[in-house]
């Protein structure tokens, strides 16, 4: 099957992607080391710096994210592919401060393996450091045990989180307890309504019957399980929200900030009348709905469906999410 | 054949890279019934840097190191964290100055490997991934008495733990979500590792 993508040489997807958005972001982001994405003004010293892992392919994410008021740098691997330990360790020991690095990583296995690998290495030469892991995905279930929850778009919203406290001059220790707070009451949910192609050889990922959709499933096509008749928008926005709520305890009365991030196909008409249906939810519970993201953030290709991400908010965290940050993906929310 | 020496670890590493290679699609295929369709990328990727490094070394120890780095460093995801460092433990197995390897000291090298590789990465027999094939090689080796009865050993116990994959549901990595839907379709990383270990096996006896 020919594949209808905008591409060149499938193995230079990355590295091409990567120049792309370098070039069109030259004052907030620069490449480093080949596949090192940085920012064009370094944070100061005396700061903690805040850097992610992941592979490509799901753009903006999480190299769009890079900027003041959110990441330092996003080591990236290849298409779906998570960086190696080498590159990870690369970007710590230039990152590397007094202040100390928060790495942020999202729980897969080549992420996990990866960083890890790389934190021991990091640990020997004296690099100041600590991680949080973000498996924030309910697919697998609310008594899933965390190591079996993949880490999703959520992992967007506790950047920029940890990297306002960061560029505040919060202390490592405090951006990581802050993030851990945060990453204790986050939850997402996938939808797919088609599966997607891998770019580089064109092979179809989570087939799906025109008449099928699935929650659960996640950032690379794989499956989830929840497969079921098409459902309307409110519907599936039901199912979701009540899942979400249910797994991070959202109580009456409480603040919750939600990211409706759309993987690919489906257009920004259908996620703002998904968002319009998590406010009317959002009401009938009783909880504060403050400001949402509704965006492609973490993409999957061409596949049509969306992430919703539930996140609690306490004054802190609130004040970080409206915190202002020139990351070419990201919209500020403050006035 | 007595022992490996530094030239028949390259012309093992060599055609090990060369049939992987060549089945580059086939396990980019086998991954996409579970997985997202890449193995067959990064393993050739980590295995011909492997052999590159392999080519260029001057001594066992220090070249199944930089066949590890390489591993590592040329190949992205899970790929490059579990050759990386089962090559660079097979490394630390090594005797410095070590001219070759006999039957013994080769099976010890990949135990060291393996013990390595476990630091970092979990997993065990029957989790539908590359252990299924890795573990039940290096622990046949033990024991063997002779360098071809150890090749031969870890080859036969790859093939079949590889071929066990298709009954088991995988537990790890992007397969694990699809849980009972895997049942049925072979690991590719648990293939492509009995492909190196058949390789290794035919080079050695050429």
């Amino acid at each position: 099957m020919v594949m209808k993508k905008f591409i060149n040489a499938p193995e230079n997807l990355t590295a091409e992607l990567l120049e792309g958005m370098c070039k069109a972001y030259s004052k907030k982001i620069a490449l480093s080391d080949g596949k090192l994405v940085v920012r064009a003004k370094p944070k100061p010293q005396e700061k903690v710096a805040i850097i992610t892992l992941g592979g490509a392919g799901h753009e903006p994410a999480l190299s769009g994210f890079v900027g003041e008021g959110m990441l330092d740098a996003s080591v990236v691997g290849d298409i779906f592919a998570a960086p190696n330990a080498v590159a990870v360790l690369g970007a710590m020991r230039k990152l590397k401060r007094e202040a100390g690095i928060l790495l942020v990583v999202l729980n897969h296995a080549g992420d996990v393996m990866s960083s890890n690998m790389a934190m021991k290495m990091a640990e020997r030469e004296g690099i100041k450091f600590k991680s949080v892991l973000v498996a924030e995905d309910i697919s697998a279930g609310l008594s899933a045990p965390k190591s079996d929850r993949r880490g999703l778009a959520g992992c967007i919203p506790l950047i920029k989180v940890a990297g306002a406290a960061a560029e505040e001059g919060k202390s490592l220790e405090e951006v990581a307890a802050i993030a851990e707070k945060f990453n204790s009451r986050i939850a997402t949910l996938a939808v797919a309504m088609t599966g997607c192609t891998h770019p580089q050889n064109g092979s179809p990922i989570s087939e799906l019957a025109d008449d099928e959709m699935e929650i659960g499933m996640g950032q690379h096509g794989e499956g989830g399980g929840g497969r079921s008749k098409i459902l309307s928008a409110d519907e599936t926005a039901k199912i979701m929200f009540e899942n979400l709520a249910k797994a991070i305890e959202l109580k009456r009365g409480e603040k919750v900030f939600v990211m409706i991030n759309g993987t690919g196909a489906s257009t920004p008409m259908e996620l703002l009348i998904v968002y319009r249906a998590v406010a009317k939810l959002a009401e009938e519970m009783g909880v504060e709905l403050v400001n949402g993201v509704v965006d492609e953030i973490l993409t999957v290709q061409e596949m049509a469906g969306f992430q919703m991400i539930l996140c609690a908010l306490d004054d802190q965290s609130e004040k970080y999410i409206f915190a202002k940050s020139n990351a070419p993906y990201w919209t500020s929310l403050g006035e | 054949m007595e022992e490996i020496t530094l030239e028949k670890l390259k012309a093992m590493f060599s055609l090990a890279a060369k049939v992987v290679a060549e089945n580059e699609a086939y396990l980019c295929k086998l991954d996409a019934a579970c997985g997202d369709g890449d193995h067959g990328v990064a393993i050739k990727g980590a295995i011909c840097a492997a052999n590159d490094a392999i080519q260029a070394a001057a001594d066992l120890k220090g070249g199944m190191f930089d066949a590890g780095f390489a591993a590592m460093s040329h190949s992205n995801g899970s790929t490059s964290s579990i050759y990386g460092s089962l090559l660079m433990g097979v490394a630390d197995g090594i005797k410095d100055g070590s001219q070759s390897l006999n039957a013994q000291e080769l099976a010890s090298a990949f135990k060291a490997g393996l013990d390595s590789m476990r630091a970092t990465v979990k997993g065990e027999v029957g989790d539908k991934t590359v252990f299924d094939a890795l573990i039940p090689a290096i622990e046949a080796m033990q024991g063997a008495g002779s360098v071809l009865e150890a090749l031969q050993n870890a080859a036969a116990a790859a093939k079949q733990g590889a071929q066990n994959t298709a009954k088991l549901q995988a537990k790890f990595g992007r397969a694990r979500n699809l849980g009972e839907k895997s049942i049925g379709t072979l690991d590719p990383g648990a293939i492509s590792n009995s492909m190196i270990f058949e390789a290794f096996l035919t080079a050695s006896k050429e």
